[in-house]
């Protein structure tokens, strides 16, 4: 039973990244110009020359062509060439990889765990506040674009001086030990984490408020209060499970804004994650950087769907049911 | 009721009111969007005066103008004033692109300056810059939202009325943009675009690029009111006297999407025109000389101008309060449009 | 009971529809068989209602027989000719004369149109005559029914639920059809309504020699006006007889335990008429 739910939900997600995969490789083929565009305009360089690279890149092949090399790399680990390093695609992006995901984990972590009491709080106490004021307040927070957020916090850092400016590491600290690397890595984090952290705050704490309370209002939980049960035992054995459901299914859908933020705050705040990277290669066109990046943000974000869709099959009985 | 209907007047006057300062950006910018003042680089925001340096009240308020204090730094300058003026003979401007006229709102006699945001670091006014911005910012929001939902009431009201295979297929496609990471297909977008063509087409390619990634949500609101609105009696009794899948979708269905449709519209259109500002911010949507909202800020990439000129952040804040409009709007809509029922 | 010979209207054989839920990746299907192998005729002028518990065995083969959905099996016979093969503008001419009446008034009706709008609908959507023609004849029928015509502009919401069934029921009389099919119609409305309603249709069935099938869960309201009964249990017709010989000699267990369930309502009547 669990085995085929399973089975299901992979095939699903391989299916659907290989189709992101051809969907991105045709859009960035799509251009009639390409990576030595420039270099064609330079009177010095020749024409030949040109062709020359052209044909040692594969870029003269028909499409079906270049997408059936560019699988084959995929498979090898390689993910294509980049143009600009004339390295494998691949080894670039792993440690790019790494450091998005420790920047979007660390903020999922932290705008969670600040969502979850601020959104039930709010639920519980909904009567003293009514729902106007604290509409408000959260459509006051969630209209403050990323943009802004992330530009304030960078004036913080460079005014403040308590948080590095950029950078995931400090120059000339090439300490070998584990506990100060990870500090500093830490102390780098800590802003950027924060901004992304905030940037998704709003919606977050909007659902979980109104997820608890569709089931505070519910007829099961009126009953259990007539019982008598205190207050703490049935907000934590009774509303959270069933709210659990929706939040879940939440969270999958927060992965997707979380990346694309996450983009953001990297350039700004100069973290060296895929988001800086996507940007250069975006500018000189190259090519296989673009698709591998894409096809990887893709894949967390699938990779976060299905860990949703696990979770919410083993919290939730009645779709196991199914 | 009233407060209702209220509020939602309340921003559409405000909404209607930044539009037309934008569509007339002309008129109520005293400069143009690439006049430069090359001797004028970060001024902060000009200061309007109401008392001179000698004590006397001035009816009409006046700024001052700026000299070199010898040393490259600029200072004001207050042996020089110059009054605010209302419809002033300024640079010519086109107006809707049918004439052109040299009207301004409002600016100060020459060589004075008014800059009501500051400068940027070409001593181009910001102000100017801003409206004339708007332009392509708010333009950007409202076709690609247009467009998005457009496309998701088709999908959706086709996905949830005939169901079946076409709505399987609809879905499932819908599940694709979905996951996709739109900021990244986005940028997969702008390095597919050849090098030589022109803003115009960068922009409309980017616009509806926007507006095709994002039809699956809409699209899936729209289904479900579909597939609910289908089951009415009223529709089967309809379908009972012979009615076309035309006439039902026409006459019954789709007037009880227009609100999910219209609040959807006012809800995207913020995120679309965050989408472009952050583009262009990264210097991948419209270029120089073309500006946008985005363009005003991208100089704030550099440590030295966020950390010492404040104003450069003006423009993003004014973002606030718009949004905020949008979003009460689009509040006070989702009130006003509840399903009718007996 | 006149004895005349009977013209048949419509004629269904070896009906039968059945519900299949898919999933996708699964191997099995869940099946829903509403009703099977039910064989009818309904004749010009003759009420026959279908009884039995509520489920969706009787509505769904009401909307069979108004042409709303398709069976799995058998086939539909009207006036003579089969229905199944009809060509698409020959189903649509054909929707004239069958017309379907809802349980609930209030879910049939659109909201958002008024009342004269309701009504001239079908005229709408079959294009017969001019606007104002159709006004005209919508506002004819509110009278017919017994609603008064200076409320054609009203809203629903602004009738009774009683008025609301008089609007369904002149709405289903604008094409002039043949047969009406009254699904539950009545089982909403409160004695008096029912009374009312059902004066209006013993009238019309008089005049224009109307076809009624009636289904309903409530045996002594059946009693009072049809001519025939055709028991429905577990999704087969166990039982088709005139009203009187059903009462008289129930065959079926299930016919005898409907009887048996009304028998003190009817004591109570007999008490108070008497």
């Amino acid at each position: 039973m669990r085995t085929r739910f399973l089975i299901r939900r992979f095939t699903h997600a391989a299916l659907l990244l290989l189709a992101i995969s051809l969907l991105s490789f045709a859009l960035a083929q799509l251009a009639p110009g390409d990576f030595f565009d420039q270099m064609r305009m330079n009177p010095r360089v020749s024409a030949q020359t040109v062709e020359g690279l052209r044909s040692e890149y594969g870029l003269d092949r028909s499409f079906a062509v270049r997408y059936g090399l560019w699988l084959r790399s995929v498979v090898g680990g390689e993910f294509g060439i980049s143009l600009a390093y004339n390295s494998p695609v691949g080894p670039l992006l792993v440690p790019r990889a790494r450091n998005t995901l420790l920047l979007t984990g660390v903020s999922t972590v932290l705008a969670w765990l600040l969502a979850v009491p601020v959104g039930v709080w709010s639920a519980t106490n909904r009567r003293k506040f009514s729902r106007q004021s604290s509409g408000l307040a959260t459509s006051t927070l969630l209209t403050i674009p990323d943009l802004l957020l992330f530009l304030c916090l960078l004036l913080f850092a460079v005014r403040s001086g308590w948080f590095p400016s950029g950078g995931m590491a400090s120059l000339g600290s090439r300490n070998p030990d584990l506990f100060h690397r990870m500090k500093d890595i830490a102390w780098h984090l800590f802003l950027p984490s924060l901004g992304l952290a905030l940037a998704t705050l709003p919606i977050l704490v909007r659902h979980v408020r109104s997820a608890m309370i569709e089931v505070l209002d519910s007829p099961f939980m009126r009953a259990a209060r007539s019982h008598g049960i205190p207050h703490s035992r049935l907000l934590f054995r009774f509303a959270l499970p069933v709210a659990a459901n929706p939040l879940i299914s939440l969270f999958g859908c927060s992965v997707a804004t979380m990346l694309s933020s996450s983009l953001l705050v990297e350039v700004i705040m100069s973290w060296p994650g895929l988001g800086p990277l996507l940007v250069e290669a975006t500018l000189n066109k190259d090519v296989y950087i673009v698709v591998g990046t894409v096809m990887l943000s893709a894949l967390f974000l699938i990779a976060g769907n299905l860990v949703a869709d696990v979770l919410l099959f083993t919290v939730d009985p009645r779709i196991r049911r199914e | 009721m009233v407060s209702r209907h209220r509020k939602l007047v309340a921003c559409a006057v405000v909404l209607a009111g930044v539009h037309a300062a934008v569509l007339f950006a002309g008129f109520f910018a005293p400069y143009g969007y690439a006049t430069q003042n090359r001797e004028l680089p970060f001024i902060p925001p000009t200061r309007l005066h109401l008392i001179d340096s000698r004590g006397t009240f001035h009816s009409r308020p006046f700024v001052y103008g700026w000299r070199d204090d010898g040393s490259g730094a600029l200072q004001v300058d207050a042996t020089h004033s110059y009054p605010l003026r209302f419809f002033v003979q300024g640079s010519p401007y086109k107006v809707a692109s049918l004439f052109v006229s040299r009207v301004h709102l409002f600016g100060v006699e020459e060589p004075g300056r008014i800059f009501l945001l500051g400068t940027d670091g070409f001593g181009r006014d910001q102000f100017s810059r801003f409206l004339y911005g708007g332009q392509v910012s708010l333009l950007a929001g409202l076709i690609a939202a247009a467009l998005s939902v457009s496309l998701g009431l088709l999908a959706g009201a086709l996905a949830g009325f005939y169901g079946g295979r076409i709505d399987e297929a609809l879905m499932r496609g819908g599940e694709l943009f979905l996951g996709l990471p739109w900021l990244y297909l986005l940028f997969a977008v702008r390095a597919a675009m050849p090098l030589h063509i022109t803003q115009w087409q960068v922009f409309l390619l980017l616009v509806s690029v926007m507006g095709l990634i994002g039809w699956a949500r809409p699209a899936r609101l729209v289904r479900g009111i579909v597939l609910s609105a289908k089951e009415r009696n009223f529709v089967v009794a309809a379908r009972g006297f012979g009615a076309s899948d035309a006439y039902l979708l026409r006459r019954l269905v789709l007037p009880q999407a227009s609100g999910v449709a219209v609040t959807q519209i006012t809800l995207l259109i913020p995120q679309y025109i965050l989408a472009e500002v952050t583009l262009t911010f990264l210097g991948l949507g419209v270029a120089e000389p073309m500006p946008s909202w985005g363009s005003l800020l991208s100089s704030l990439q550099q440590y030295y101008v966020v950390s010492s000129y404040w104003w450069m952040f003006l423009p993003a804040a004014l973002l606030i309060p718009l949004f905020l409009t949008y979003y009460l709007a689009a509040d006070a809509l989702q009130e006003h449009w509840k399903p009718v029922t007996l | 009971m006149t004895t005349t010979p009977l013209t048949p209207l419509l004629q269904v054989q070896n009906l039968g529809k059945e519900y299949v839920q898919t999933q996708p990746f699964v191997r099995t299907q869940l099946t829903v068989q509403a009703f099977e192998s039910v064989n009818l005729t309904f004749y010009r002028g003759v009420t026959l209602a279908i009884v039995g518990e509520s489920g969706a065995g009787k509505s769904s083969l009401a909307r069979c027989l108004a042409l709303l959905e398709n069976p799995s099996r058998g086939d539909i016979w009207f006036e003579g000719e089969s229905v199944r093969n009809l060509a698409k503008n020959e189903l649509f001419v054909l929707h004239r004369q069958i017309q379907l009446i809802f349980q609930d008034p209030t879910s049939a009706l659109n909201p958002r149109f008024s009342a004269a709008e309701i009504i001239a609908e079908p005229l709408l959507i079959q294009r017969i005559g001019t606007k104002a023609h159709q006004r005209e004849r919508a506002l004819e029928l509110m009278q017919l029914v017994g609603l008064s015509p200076d409320a054609g502009s009203k809203l629903p919401l602004e009738f009774s639920g009683g008025q609301r069934q008089r609007m369904a029921i002149a709405r289903a009389l604008a094409l002039e059809p043949k047969l009406l099919i009254l699904d539950e119609a009545l089982s909403n409305l409160d004695r008096a309504n029912q009374e009312n309603i059902l004066q209006l249709l013993d009238e019309l069935q008089a005049a224009h020699s109307l076809t009624y099938v009636h289904i309903s869960h409530d045996l002594p309201l059946v009693s009072r006006f049809a001519d025939e009964v055709a028991v429905m249990h577990s999704g087969r017709i166990v039982e088709h007889k005139s009203v009187a010989e059903l009462f008289a000699h129930p065959d079926h267990a299930y016919t005898r335990q409907l009887l048996h369930a009304m028998q003190p309502r009817e004591g109570v009547w007999l008490g108070r008429s008497a």
